[in-house]
C-alpha cells in the first residue's frame, strides 16, 4: 500500500507536558483487521488455518480473567484498547496526554515466535499498515512503535526502511526472543533503527517463559501469573547487562533503547554492580571503554510503570534522588489492569524532575 | 642520611638486596622494617618498589599477575594486547595498576599503589622508606 511519509497533522517543535510512552491499542476486529494489508494468497492461508494469537496457558492467565481493564471497554462493548475514538476520549483527552506511544502487544505476539518466520514477516507488515491507516490518522497525538518480525533480523531492517520515515513512527518494538539484546544477531535491526533515528523499544510480548523461542525470565518455570509477572524485571536486567558488555551500546552510539513495563527500581544496584565488576574485569571486554553507568545513562531509558509502592512514599523520592531522573519515561500502560495514571504517579517528585519524567526525557529518548 | 636537619622528612635508605637479585619482570617480595614490599625491574631497566597492599581492599597486590593488558578497543571482538610487563593485576578483584606510575588503569579518578623510591648504590638496591 502507499503510506504517507509525512502527515500535516503532526507538527514539530511542540513543547509537551505529558508524554505517555506505553499505550496498548488492539486490532479493532482481531486478526481479520489486518487481512486487507496482505496479499490475497497470504490472507487465504491465515483464514484456512484459522490463525489467531495464542491464548496464554492456563497458569499464566490473569487471575481476574482479563489483563485489559473491564472499566475501559469502549461503548460498543469491545475489548479495552480496541477503539481509537474511545482511547482518544478516555486516555488522551481525559488525562491530558500530549503524545501517546502506541505499542500493540498482539502485533508483537504474532510477529514474534508464535508464527513461522515467513508468516511473521507478513504479519508484522500487515499489522503496521493497519495502524498506519486506521489509527495514526485519527489523532495527531498518536505516536507509534512499529513492530518488526524479530525471527528474521534482515526482514526487521527492511521493514524499518520501508516505513520508519513516517512522522508518527518514533520507535521500533522488537518482540523479545531467547537471544540477549546485545547479541550481534540484532545488529542489522539496530543499524537500520539508528539510521532511521528510531529508538529500540522492548516490552514483554507474551512469549516469555511460555515458548521455547521466547525469552527466559529467569531460572525455572514461573508457577503462576503472579510469579511470572514478578520475574519480568529479571529479563530486563539480563538485557541491560548484555547491551553494555557486548559492546552493542558502544557500537551504536546514536541508538536509544527503551525498556517498558519492567519497572526500574532494580536499576540502581545493577549500575553499581556493573561498574564495580567492569573496574576489575575491563580487559575481558575492552570494547567497553567507559564506565557502564555512562553507557546506560546515555542510551537506555526505563518506563516508570509498574511503579513500586513502598510503605513510605518518601522512600521512592529518596531512591530517585540516588538514581537521578534522567532515564525515566512516564508510562500509563493503559488500558491494562496495572496501569499508572498521571495524576497519582510520582507527583511527590520535585517539579524539575517531574518535567523530565513526564515529558522531557521522552523528547530526548524518542527524538521528538 | 644526613643528621644535620632532624626535622626534615627524609627517606631512610634500606637495603633490599643486590642488583643481580632483581631480574627483569620478576616481582621479588622483601620484608623491610615489618613492611612487605614488592620490588620489580621493568623492561626499561628501572626498578619499582611497591607496598604489598592493594589500595582497594588490602590484598597482597604484589602477588598478582604481571603482564600487559588489552587496550580499549573500538569494536566488539577487537583485541589489542599491549604494555606487556608494565601492568600489575591484583589477585583479588582484578584491578589493574600501571607499574610505570603506580596508578590504577582506566578508572577515574584512579587509585594508586603505595610506591617507594628505589636507588642503586654500588650494586646494592636501596629502598627509601
Amino acid at each position: 500500500m502507499d503510506l504517507p511519509i509525512t502527515s500535516s497533522a503532526v507538527s514539530a517543535n511542540h513543547s509537551y507536558d505529558l508524554i505517555d510512552c506505553d499505550v496498548h491499542p488492539l486490532m479493532q476486529g482481531g486478526m481479520p483487521s489486518i487481512y486487507p494489508y496482505m496479499t490475497d494468497s497470504w490472507r487465504r492461508r491465515f483464514e484456512r488455518k484459522r490463525a489467531s494469537p495464542a491464548e496464554m496457558p492456563m497458569r499464566y492467565r490473569h487471575p481476574n480473567g482479563s489483563v485489559p481493564r473491564e472499566d475501559a471497554r469502549p461503548p460498543n462493548g469491545g475489548v479495552a484498547g480496541s477503539d481509537p475514538a474511545f482511547m482518544i476520549a478516555d486516555l488522551l483527552d481525559r488525562q491530558g496526554v500530549d503524545l501517546a506511544l502506541l505499542n500493540c502487544l498482539t502485533s508483537l505476539a504474532i510477529a514474534g515466535g508464535q508464527a513461522s518466520v515467513e508468516e511473521s514477516v507478513v504479519l508484522a507488515s500487515a499489522a503496521n499498515d493497519y495502524y498506519l491507516s486506521e489509527w495514526l490518522p485519527r489523532d495527531p497525538r498518536f505516536r507509534f512503535a512499529m513492530t518488526v518480525p524479530s525471527q528474521d533480523p534482515l526482514a526487521c531492517a527492511a521493514e524499518i526502511r520501508r516505513i520508519g520515515g513516517h512522522k508518527q513512527i518514533v520507535a521500533v518494538s522488537v518482540p523479545p526472543l531467547d537471544i540477549l539484546m546485545g547479541n550481534r544477531y540484532w545488529w542489522p535491526v539496530y543499524e537500520a533503527a539508528e539510521e532511521a533515528g528510531l529508538a529500540i523499544y522492548t516490552h514483554v510480548a507474551g512469549a516469555a517463559s511460555v515458548y521455547i523461542s521466547g525469552p527466559r525470565q529467569g531460572p525455572g518455570v514461573p508457577n503462576s501469573y503472579t510469579d511470572r509477572y514478578l520475574s519480568q524485571p529479571l529479563m530486563a536486567e539480563a538485557a541491560v547487562i548484555s547491551l553494555v558488555f557486548s559492546g552493542t551500546l558502544a557500537k551504536f552510539p546514536r541508538l536509544n533503547f527503551i525498556f517498558a513495563e519492567f519497572g526500574f527500581l532494580w536499576l540502581l544496584p545493577l549500575l553499581w554492580r556493573m561498574d564495580r565488576v567492569w573496574r576489575g574485569l575491563r580487559h575481558d571486554v575492552p570494547w567497553v571503554t567507559r564506565s557502564p553507568i555512562e553507557y546506560v545513562n546515555g542510551q537506555i531509558y526505563f518506563g516508570t510503570q509498574p511503579l513500586d509502592e513502598p510503605a513510605n512514599p518518601d522512600d521512592l523520592e529518596k531512591f530517585l534522588a540516588l538514581l537521578g531522573g534522567d532515564q525515566l519515561l512516564f508510562c500509563t500502560d493503559y488500558p491494562h489492569w496495572d496501569n499508572d495514571m498521571p495524576g497519582t504517579t510520582l507527583r511527590m517528585l520535585p517539579a524539575e524532575t517531574q518535567r523530565k519524567v513526564f515529558a522531557g526525557n521522552a523528547v530526548r529518548a524518542l527524538r521528538l | 642520611m644526613s643528621a644535620t636537619n632532624p626535622t626534615a622528612v627524609q627517606p631512610r635508605l634500606v637495603k633490599a638486596g643486590v642488583e643481580s637479585e632483581f631480574p627483569v619482570g620478576k616481582m621479588i617480595i622483601v620484608e623491610l622494617e615489618r613492611r612487605e614490599i614488592g620490588v620489580i625491574r621493568l623492561r626499561n631497566g628501572e626498578l619499582r618498589a611497591i607496598l604489598n597492599r592493594c589500595p582497594h581492599k588490602g590484598a597482597p597486590v604484589c602477588r598478582g599477575l604481571l603482564g600487559g593488558t588489552w587496550l580499549p578497543s573500538t569494536q566488539p571482538g577487537q583485541l589489542e594486547y599491549a604494555r606487556d610487563g608494565e601492568v600489575l593485576v591484583c589477585p583479588w578483584h582484578g584491578f589493574e595498576f600501571d607499574l610505570l606510575t603506580g596508578a590504577e588503569l582506566y578508572w577515574t579518578p584512579p587509585s594508586r599503589l603505595r610506591t617507594f623510591p628505589v636507588v642503586v648504590l654500588d650494586g646494592d638496591v636501596l629502598i627509601g622508606l
